[in-house]
């Protein structure tokens, strides 16, 4: 990876590029499958919690990205939506196969914690 | 973070470009021009601008030269020229504060990114950049423009494009915009509000939220928010007032450097439900607190520039968590906007935080429109009857009634500075008055001293019996404090929601609870008993002042014969004798209990105590089993082993 595209990434991201690149570091992103082809992707945040983020579109359950990019319009992602975007790019991402069930209670404990 | 890792790669570099752009910056201030023949610089002139999530995109042609040469009339835009997109930063872009055909010169190292499928190509890592002025002419233009505000578009990206939901139904798309969503909203009104001339007056917000967040940026000291006075009430600041208690009675003094000084707040919300507590000039006490009220609540009031104090949360100091949840959310579309009818209900959850914000001193940033009518938006106080109160469910909830008061004393702990201790009001309305049983005829108030009394408040309390009206007190484990934000006037407030209580002046005599088993201590009650013993040891008699009642007279200075008093500075010719002596009677009312009243006004054993003072000898049978009553008393202890109550009389006001 050349310097210019790091360099390149704080340009654009801002404060998100060097945590999203340590989280890409210590390999804690892992894509989520289940049979029937659905993805998404489960990150471990530096405090040790567990967020989603959804593949088909810009989404986390991380608060920052509930208030800065939704709220406030402010980031164009969260530092874990980058991570998920570089560890994809460099092929980082662990693997990880569940079942469907699995994968409905990953997304639905989301909405329950939400409401 | 990881070592060799990208991150502390990244680290490594961004350090590297920070000293490198410092200097740069440096350099540009310092040497005005640069020549601008090395290689590698790319020098643009910029067509539109707009900002981006904190980046600031600018739409501008390359231009093969610098046009040094050239007057900017001359140069004309060839169509032929190739159009870039230029990110800056924020920081970048402070520092240039470019408008439309201002000529940039970026120096390397810059990049370049040509995205799969977009025309134009997007210059990034334009941190080297400087603005180059022309001729005299824009050098005298970019002053001017440098003062006035220059308000810069803000692309908001939609939810639709951050969801990626573009490729959706058109109708579906009609549907999102009439649909009530919470997010969508304040989006609008962004795109509004920013999208100006850039000359244009600064805009009138209805966002808190969005005011604060934005301090900082451009334009925002002129900005203005506003907002619907909830309440006004005053905070205490560190000096408290002196009082003293001669007796039975209490005489508040003020302090010497002219009163108690509290600072003036403002508890203010914005359209969409957001809180605020604006802290405004210290008063004194003699400034009447109840008149800001009176002008200002329910009206709206316009802020601006205001500085942040604290950003407080559920459950801290400083969030009055109280008083904002005894407030409704208003809907989350201010009715104001172009939605036809809005079918959410109110009952939303009051906010979790709430900024306390400040004037900066020297300006002038609250304007109160007095003169327009109460804002739909104002949530009067809701008041009820003490009965009511009484019977109120669950801890803690602000309430607000009216009451007259009928005794005050001062609390003495003497571990507690005089400034600091809590007054006692007995106060009664007439749903109490009115009723006959399991529910008591006179309520005690505790008034902290974190809850600010102006001075006229306090002189009305000790002259005499008064109607006050409680604002925002406290109730929670059966008792009514009154604490920080509460505000007891003497006036019933012009707009408030009774709810069948009867704000008025109580006609005819008050009556007390007799004392009876469930007397507790620090009540006051009355009594009626017969004399069986007396404790001829507290026999005491001392004279008191005949125009203050001060009981705590001095020898005069110059005459040692004659008696001074302090708080009237005069002498007192005619002193008033007062006498106190503790007697024991048989109540029937409570029985059990051995009943220990300090009397000292009563007049059926006035005779006894002045045999008793001046003859030290009393008759016993023509006190023993002498009726006493109806005495009304002051409940200073209640024990059970020995089974004892202990009381003062007392008069009402």
């Amino acid at each position: 990876v050349p310097d210019e595209l790091l360099l390149g990434l704080k340009f654009i991201f801002g404060p998100c590029a060097v945590p999203a690149l340590d989280l890409v570091d210590q390999r804690s992103v892992t894509r989520v499958t289940s049979p029937s082809g659905r993805t998404l992707y489960q990150v471990l945040g530096s405090s040790g919690k567990l967020y989603t983020c959804y593949s088909s579109c810009h989404f986390c359950t991380c608060p920052a990205f509930e208030f800065s990019v939704l709220q406030k319009s402010e980031s164009l992602l969260c530092k874990h939506i980058l991570a998920v975007y570089l560890s994809r790019a460099v092929g980082a991402c662990q693997e990880l196969s569940v079942s469907e069930e699995q994968l409905t209670s990953i997304l639905l404990a989301e909405e329950e914690e939400e409401g | 973070l990881c070592r060799g890792g990208l991150a502390e790669r990244l680290c490594r570099l961004q350090n590297r470009e920070r000293s490198a752009i410092s200097f740069w910056r440096h350099q540009c201030i310092s040497d005005a021009k640069i020549p601008s023949d090395k290689s590698g610089v790319l020098i643009v002139k910029i067509l539109e601008i707009f900002e981006e999530c904190t980046i600031q995109v600018a739409i501008c042609q390359q231009l093969e030269q610098s046009p040094a040469t050239l007057s900017p009339e001359d140069v004309v835009i060839n169509a032929e020229e190739p159009i870039l997109k230029v990110l800056f930063t924020r920081e970048t872009a402070a520092h240039l504060k470019s408008r439309p055909q201002d000529v940039i010169h970026i120096y390397p190292p810059w990049q370049k990114l040509l995205l799969r499928n977009a025309d134009v190509p997007v210059i990034m890592n334009t941190y080297f950049s400087q603005k180059v002025l022309l001729s005299e002419y824009s050098e005298a233009r970019e002053k001017t423009c440098g003062l006035t505000k220059m308000l810069i578009r803000k692309n908001i990206i939609s939810l639709a494009q951050t969801f990626r939901l573009d490729d959706l139904d058109d109708e579906l798309h009609q549907k999102s915009s009439d649909n009530q969503q919470v997010a969508c909203a304040p989006q609008i009104r962004n795109n509004c509000n920013l999208k100006q001339h850039p000359l244009a007056q600064s805009a009138v917000n209805d966002s808190l939220l969005e005011m604060v967040e934005s301090q900082g940026a451009v334009g925002w000291r002129e900005a203005q928010v506003q907002v619907v006075i909830q309440r006004v009430y005053c905070l205490p600041a560190r000096q408290g007032y002196r009082s003293h208690i001669q007796g039975n009675k209490p005489l508040y003094k003020p302090m010497s450097n002219g009163g108690m000084f509290c600072r003036l707040c403002l508890l203010v919300q914005d359209a969409y439900g957001m809180f605020s507590e604006v802290q405004l000039q210290s008063l004194s006490s003699t400034d009447d607190i109840e008149q800001y009220c009176r002008r200002w609540e329910g009206k709206f009031c316009w802020l601006a520039g205001m500085k942040i104090l604290q950003r407080t949360t559920r459950g801290r100091r400083g969030y009055n968590v109280f008083v904002i949840s005894s407030l409704s959310v208003p809907p989350l579309i201010p009715p104001s906007a172009k939605s036809k009818s809005i079918s959410m209900t109110t009952n939303l959850p009051p906010p979790s935080f709430c900024y306390i914000l400040t004037v900066r001193s020297g300006e002038v940033h609250v304007e109160v429109d007095e003169e327009e009518q109460i804002s739909n938006l104002y949530q009067p106080p809701a008041v009820h009857g003490l009965k009511e109160i009484l019977r109120i469910d669950g801890c803690n909830k602000r309430c607000s009634f009216g009451a007259q008061v009928l005794y005050l004393r001062l609390q003495t702990k003497h571990s507690v500075p005089i400034n600091q201790r809590e007054i006692l009001l007995f106060v009664t309305d007439s749903t109490l008055q009115d009723v006959v049983h399991m529910i008591p005829k006179v309520v005690a108030v505790a008034v902290t001293a974190s809850c600010v009394l102006s001075t006229d408040i306090i002189e009305a309390l000790s002259v005499a019996s008064r109607l006050v009206f409680f604002k925002d007190a406290l109730w929670g484990n059966g008792k009514i404090i009154c604490v920080e934000r509460t505000v007891l006037l003497l006036q019933k407030p012009l707009l408030c929601s009774a709810a069948g209580a009867d704000l008025s002046e109580l006609t005819g005599p008050v009556r007390l609870d007799e004392l009876d088993s469930t007397t507790q201590a620090n009540s006051i009650c009355a009594l009626r008993g017969t004399v069986v013993g007396v404790n001829e040891s507290t026999a005491f008699s001392w004279p008191t002042c005949d125009r203050c009642g001060n009981g705590k007279l001095e020898l005069c200075p110059q005459d040692r014969e004659l008696l001074y008093c302090k708080q009237c500075s005069e002498v007192v010719v005619t002193p008033v004798l007062k006498m106190q002596l503790e007697v024991f009677l048989s109540c029937p009312s409570r029985s059990q209990s051995t009943v220990k009243v300090k009397v000292w006004q009563c007049p059926g054993l006035f005779v006894l105590l002045t045999m008793l003072l001046f003859t030290q000898t009393y008759e016993v049978q023509s006190v023993m089993g002498k009726e006493v009553g109806l005495l009304n008393c002051y409940v200073h202890s209640v024990t059970s082993h020995p089974n004892c109550v202990a009381l003062e009389e007392i008069v009402l006001l």
